[in-house]
């Protein structure tokens, strides 16, 4: 067998942190078993790839690649798709918080406001969490 | 109009909410029909720039006001936020647009008054419902998006019409602004272990409905949110 590479065991690593995270999430009652076992195959793919590299191959003659370079230039895509799933995910985190300021001003207008209403996030919000 | 209540839901408070934007022609309408049958009516105006909220208001409703537009999502959960304030028991959600009738919200509470359901979804395709085939289409997707990424199916997971049990009321919580709420409310009905209920409804597509509905550019929207929000969770 050959010797692993420090990618090798970093990769299938992470995979299993993230694995047992979203477990951990799961038995929290935060996701739902559907969800946890969606993100289990997408980070057993992670691992898979990282520790049997041909697997890779198989892709590479489907999707036609032929060299390094070809492959660096989809390394860096893949970087640039991160950064702009990352941009996603914080302008939906401003935009549910403008959500929120504006459904909490509505029910505080109307004198409904989130400490009387026993709702899950009025709890929260009496406990000042 | 309390018999009507009365008879069909002895003791529990139910309360509707409709959530609205730019629809004073037709709030008054629903308003009226729907307080036949349950106790009190609230309207989510979801920041309409026409006279929605007084309209709302006048025909007897408690109306909650959004500052600013926010997405039926948002103007739900602002409803059931003030319908738990207010003692809610039991809460029927329907469309400000006069595509739902009223007279289903008996058959639709049945499930819960009798307590063999914690949640109760309208089916528009339960029953003969001249409905568009672009309609279908659409909804055959949403239902399909749905069961993806919740691994829950419902027959018509994207109408807006349902019943929310006592045990519903007191949990639910929607963080999904826009139309794509509706798969989140299946994801809750999964994530809290609910009794879910289907009863087929009629349903009223008029040019006015159709030409309020989603486009194609805007389902592709909801399923690519959907999916995005079902991996931030």
């Amino acid at each position: 067998m050959l010797p692993l590479t420090p990618y090798q065991i970093i990769a299938p690593l992470i995979s299993l942190f993230a694995i047992l995270y979203v477990w951990s999430l799961v038995f929290k009652q935060k996701k739902t078993i559907w969800e946890g076992s969606l993100w289990t195959l997408f980070w057993m793919a992670i691992a898979v790839i990282a520790l049997f590299p041909p697997v890779l191959d198989y892709l590479a003659f489907v999707m036609g690649f032929k060299d390094r370079q070809n492959a660096l230039l989809i390394t860096f895509l893949g970087v640039l798709s991160f950064i702009v799933f990352y941009l996603i995910v914080r302008l939906e985190e401003l935009e549910q918080r403008q959500t929120k300021l504006t459904r909490s001003m509505a029910l505080k207008d109307a004198g409904l406001d989130h400490k009387r209403t026993g709702s899950p996030e009025g709890k929260a919000h009496d406990q000042g969490r | 109009m309390v018999v009507l209540r009365i008879f069909f839901c002895p003791k529990m408070r139910v309360f509707a909410v409709i959530p609205a934007y730019n629809e004073a022609k037709r709030i008054a309408s629903v308003v009226e029909h729907t307080c036949k049958f349950v106790d009190t009516v609230i309207v989510a105006d979801d920041g309409s720039s026409d006279a929605t909220a007084v309209v709302a208001e006048q025909a007897g409703a408690v109306v909650v006001r959004h500052a600013q537009n926010c997405g039926a999502g948002a103007a739900t959960m602002t409803g059931i936020d003030a319908a738990r304030s207010m003692g809610a028991e039991v809460i029927v959600t329907l469309d400000a647009d006069e595509q739902h009738d009223p007279r289903d919200i008996p058959s639709l509470l049945e499930p819960v008054v009798t307590g063999r359901a914690d949640i109760v979804f309208a089916n528009r395709f339960g029953q003969k419902n001249h409905i568009p085939f672009i309609r279908r289409f659409f909804n055959a997707v949403g239902n399909l998006v749905t069961f993806a990424t919740t691994g829950r199916w419902v027959n018509d997971s994207q109408c807006g019409f349902k019943v929310f049990g006592p045990r519903a009321v007191r949990e639910v919580m929607i963080r999904m602004s826009g139309y794509e709420f509706c798969t989140e409310l299946v994801r809750e009905t999964v994530q809290h272990q609910w009794r879910v209920a289907e009863v087929p409804i009629k349903v009223l597509y008029s040019q006015y409905t159709l030409a309020k509905g989603q486009s194609f550019a805007n389902g592709v929207k909801t399923a690519l949110r959907i999916l995005l929000r079902s991996f931030l969770r």
